[in-house]
This record gives C-alpha cells, structure tokens and sequence, in this order.
C-alpha cells in the first residue's frame, strides 16, 4: 500500500535527486543545449567563491538566531501560559495565528511595517526618542538580516510554544508535587525540575526548524531578494539565482550537494544527542 | 523573581504565609505582563494588515501613519478585483491547485501512513528516515531537474504539474501524521473485519478511514496550507499569468523599489490569508495533536 508514494517520491525526488548529483559534475547550463562533463570543477569553483561563502555564513546566522530565538521565546510564553485554564486557553490559540497567516503575506507585512519612508516601526521609535533618525531598515546590509529575522521568529514561535505546551503537559505531576512540598521557589522550578525534562521535545523542534530554516525560500525571496548586497543572501537564495538568473545548473547543483551533506551531518549529531539522551 | 530566590531561606511556617502569598502575586503579574507583551507582539501586525487595507491611498502611503483610519474604505479590496491585476485568477489557481493536491496527497498519504502504521517496527523505523530526509532535501536543489522534467513532459505552466511538485513534499510528511493517527486506532476493531473475510484495502476504506476523520482533515489541512505558501514550484514551473498563483502573482505585482501601492497590498494579503487562517483555526485542535505528537514521539 506503500507503493504509490513510494512511486511518486521517486519520480519527483529520487530521480531530480540523482540528476542533481550528475549535473554537478558537468558544466550544465539552462541557456546551452551541450554539456560537458567537469569533473570537480564545480566543486573547487565553489571552494574559491566569496558568495558561497558569505552564503554559508548568512544561512547559520539566519538559521541560529532565529532557533534560538524562538527556542527561548516559545519557552518563555508556553511557561507564562502553562496554568492558563478555562476560557483563558483562548488566548493560546490566538497567539497560533501567525502560524497559519500564509509565508508571503508575512514577507509583505514586515516589509511594510520597515519600510524605510513611512513605516510604522521607525514613526514608533522616533516618537518614544529611541532612535534620532529613521533606520533604514531593509536596505542597511546589517539590519537587512535583522528585519528579516524578526519576521521570520514572528511566523516560527507558534510552533514553539506548541512543543514546549505539549512537553510541559509531560512532566509527571508527581514530581512537580514533590518539588511544591519541598517549597522549591520559581527559579528552580523551572530550572532544576521542569527543564531537564523538556530537553528532549527543545532537541527535536530544534532540528525540525534548523532543517526548515536552512531550506526557506519564500521569506526571504519576498523580503528581499537576498539583497542588499548579498547580505541576506542565504544558500536557497544562492542556488536560485545561480540557476534561474544565471542559469548556472551545473554549479548551483554542486552548491545543492555539499548543502545536502551538510544538513545530513547536523541531523545524525542531533540524533546521537538524542540516542544519548535516553540511553 | 530574585524576590522569590529570597524568600526559600525564611525557615518557620507562620512566617512563610505572607511572603508566599506575595510571591505568588507578584509571579502573577511578571505572567501577565508577558502573557500581554506576546499578544501585542502576536496581534499587532495583523491589525496593521486589516486597517491599512481600509485606509485611502493618500493615507496609507502618508509618511506619519495614523493608528485608526480616518476615513473606511473598501476602495483598495474593489480595485483588486476590477484593475489591470489578474488577483482573481492568481486567487482561483491557488485554490484548485492547493485544493486538488491536498486531496491526492491524502489519499496517497493514507495507503501509505497505514502499511507504516500496521507494518511492524521495521517499517515504521523506514518511515521516519524517509520522512526526515526528504524534509531536509533542499527543494531548490531539486527544481533545476524538476523543471527540465516538467519541460520534457510538457507539463510547465499546468496545474498538473504544479499539483505533482505540491503532493510529491507533501506526501511524507503526510504520511507520517497519518501514521500518527492509525496508531491510536485500536488493531482488535480490524480483527472483527477480517474474520468476515474483508480484504486489507476493504478493511482500511469502510473501517479505519472513517474512524480517522480527524486525521484526514488535518493532513489535508497541512497539505492545503504548504501549497499555498509555496513560492518556489509557481515561481519556476509557471510563466504564463493565467496559470500562475497567489505567491509570485502578488510578488510581481507589489515588489520593486517604487511600487508602494501599501493600501492594495494590504488587502490583497488580507484575502490570500482569509482561506488559510479559516482552514487552520477549523482543525487546530486535532492539528496540534498531530504535529506535537510527532514532533514529540521523537520522529
């Protein structure tokens, strides 16, 4: 019964998969109909490739600040809501909505919000005396990333707060009992009691986000375009427009693999963590 | 909270009382000055979103935004639909598009989550690295090849081809929740099926599925939602307007250092959200079952 998605994930993943990996060994261009066979030479192009690199580092710099961002915040709001009861659950499923607001709508409502002449965010800083002048927010190489950030931990901590709610709702009640009897005060509640016991559920949304973050495309595309400069230039961004604008397959497919590799590390370290972690 | 730190060393009980019950308050309020703080953070942009779109042109592009519009109008939803911008199409491709492969990946989905579901450990240990590594597989890696694919099948600019890319991710994903939800299905209600010389396919149609409504509904949801915000298939496999969808569509329209049309832009995303935030709030529930579960079972 298995067999027809077996059979669709090979035709559309599988086999462009193993295309892939052929392409990156040849010089394939979408604008010429030869190609020729190159060896490694994608692969070492790609060693001297400044944009490669600043790539990589953008794609760890969007990828980490907004985990842990959302690590921290999701935390912080599935514990200030962890008693909530009755009606006030509500709220819970309120502050889920950012989840189901559609990627590209997200992208043009923080752009309008930043917008340099006109945005709301710079007329509330220059009311409250925070700022002198207006920030330019999405065209500043470094706040470029920083926008594009908030946007992204504004659309992600939905689902934080779900894993951290769900794993709350795990801590045996006998234990936080015992901790009560023992008059543990807040602090230590939540530190020595509740998150040894959230490690696991924090590991494995760690890893889900880290994978998507690494591969999103519609934020930053819609946002920015991976500009200015390349400052938010992530890896997806790269390989798209290494293909589709310059129409280099041969090299963005060499970029592809050694990103897949990469992924593929991160995970099996992710997954020794947890194996440890229950052992 | 240093306060409470504090007060763990007062040792007597009658003394404990007052600051206890201090404590307890002051707690209270840290929480609902977070709680509150979230809620804007939550809010806010949405309600930007909703009151910019109803705002006239002048005002909304004004460079002191006012925080209520001064005068309501619906000019900027009419305009979508009546102006040069073909949003009722991009909106209508969208909808088959997304609503055809979310049917097709359920059905898929289903055959698939329950031979993981009914297929023993070895199966079901298959399926989560199935799962995890096509959720890592970068699709942009995959759409240079999967265009030239499409391009041999004359399949670009289609919603066929568009409807393969959407389920094709979707499926283990898919699966996995559906997987998911077979497990809660206790195995003895099939017993009794198949002692009546049901066949497998029989069993799983007229007994598990219709037990596994939730189920169905939140993974097409799930489906329904990713084709929706997706950007990257439309934005590669498509190039005729008539065929392309709500992400590019929009993007071509509103995007470009001079184009500031806010007013439309707003109520454009106001309506390419409205279906997305019905179908979510429709099944959160079961829909955070779902994806917690999984995300907790530890895939």
């Amino acid at each position: 019964m298995a067999l027809p998605a077996l059979l669709i994930l090979a035709l559309v993943i599988g086999y462009p998969m193993v295309a892939a990996v052929i392409v990156s060994l040849s010089h394939y261009s979408l604008l010429s109909p030869v190609h020729t066979f190159a060896g490694g030479a994608n692969y070492s192009q790609l060693v001297h490739d400044p944009v490669f690199w600043q790539s990589l580092k953008n794609t760890a710099v969007y990828t980490g600040v907004s985990v842990v961002a959302g690590l921290v915040l999701g935390l912080l709001l599935a514990l200030a809501l962890e008693r909530a009861a009755g009606p006030w659950r509500a709220i819970r499923a309120l502050l889920l909505t950012p989840w189901a607001v559609p990627v590209i709508v997200v992208a043009f409502l923080f752009q309008f919000m930043f917008t340099t002449p006109g945005g709301i965010i710079n007329a509330a800083l220059l009311k409250a005396g925070l700022i002198h002048s207006a920030l330019p927010w999405l065209t500043s190489p470094a706040l470029a990333m920083v926008t594009v950030i908030i946007a992204n931990v504004w659309t992600q901590l939905p689902f934080f707060l779900l894993v951290f709610t769900a794993a709350l709702g795990g801590v045996p009640d006998e234990v936080i009992e015992a901790a009560r009897v023992d008059r543990a005060g807040t602090w230590s509640m939540v530190f020595g009691i509740k998150l040894p016991y959230l490690r696991s559920a924090a590991v494995v949304g760690a890893l889900l986000m880290i994978i998507q973050n690494f591969n999103n495309f519609p934020l930053i595309w819609a946002m920015t375009q991976g500009g200015p400069a390349y400052a938010t230039s992530t890896l997806v961004i790269y390989v798209y427009q290494l293909a589709f604008t310059s129409f280099k397959l041969g090299y963005a497919s060499a970029i592809g693999v050694v990103w897949l590799v990469l992924l593929l590390v991160i995970a099996s370290l992710f997954i020794r963590v947890m194996r440890s972690d229950r052992a | 909270m240093t306060q409470a730190l504090g007060d763990r060393t007062v040792p007597d009980q009658p003394t404990l009382v007052a600051p206890a019950r201090r404590r307890l308050a002051a707690g209270r309020y840290v929480v609902i000055v977070i709680v509150a703080l979230f809620i804007a953070w939550t809010l806010w942009p949405l309600y930007w979103m909703v009151s910019t779109s109803l705002k006239t042109p002048k005002e909304a592009t004004s460079l002191s935004p006012t925080l209520w519009p001064h005068s309501l109008t619906t000019a900027n939803f009419s305009e979508l639909f009546s102006s040069s911008l073909p949003f009722g199409t991009y909106f209508v491709n969208s909808a088959i598009t997304s609503v055809i492969a979310a049917v097709v990946a359920v059905l898929i989905a289903t055959l698939a989550g329950y031979s993981f579901s009914r297929g023993g450990y070895r199966l079901s240990g298959a399926a989560s690295v199935v799962v995890l590594a096509t959720q890592m597989i970068p699709l942009v890696v995959l759409i240079g090849p999967l265009y030239l694919l499409l391009l041999k099948a004359h399949l670009l600019n289609t919603y066929l081809g568009l409807i393969i890319g959407y389920t094709s991710f979707a499926i283990p994903f898919g699966a996995w929740l559906m997987k998911g939800f077979f497990d809660g299905i206790p195995r003895e209600i099939e017993e009794a099926a198949r002692v009546d010389g049901y066949s497998r396919l029989s069993i799983l149609f007229r007994v598990v599925v219709p037990l596994s409504v939730p189920g169905l509904v939140t993974t097409g949801v799930f489906v329904f939602m990713n084709s929706w915000n997706n950007l990257l298939y439309p934005l590669t496999l498509v190039n005729s307007n008539s065929r392309q969808t709500l992400p590019p569509g929009l993007l071509q329209s509103f995007s470009g250092t001079f184009k500031t049309d806010w007013g439309g832009m707003m109520a454009a995303s106001v309506i390419t959200s409205i279906p997305l935030v019905i179908a979510f709030f429709a099944v959160q529930r079961s829909m955070v079952r779902g994806l917690t579960a999984g995300a907790l079972a530890g895939t």
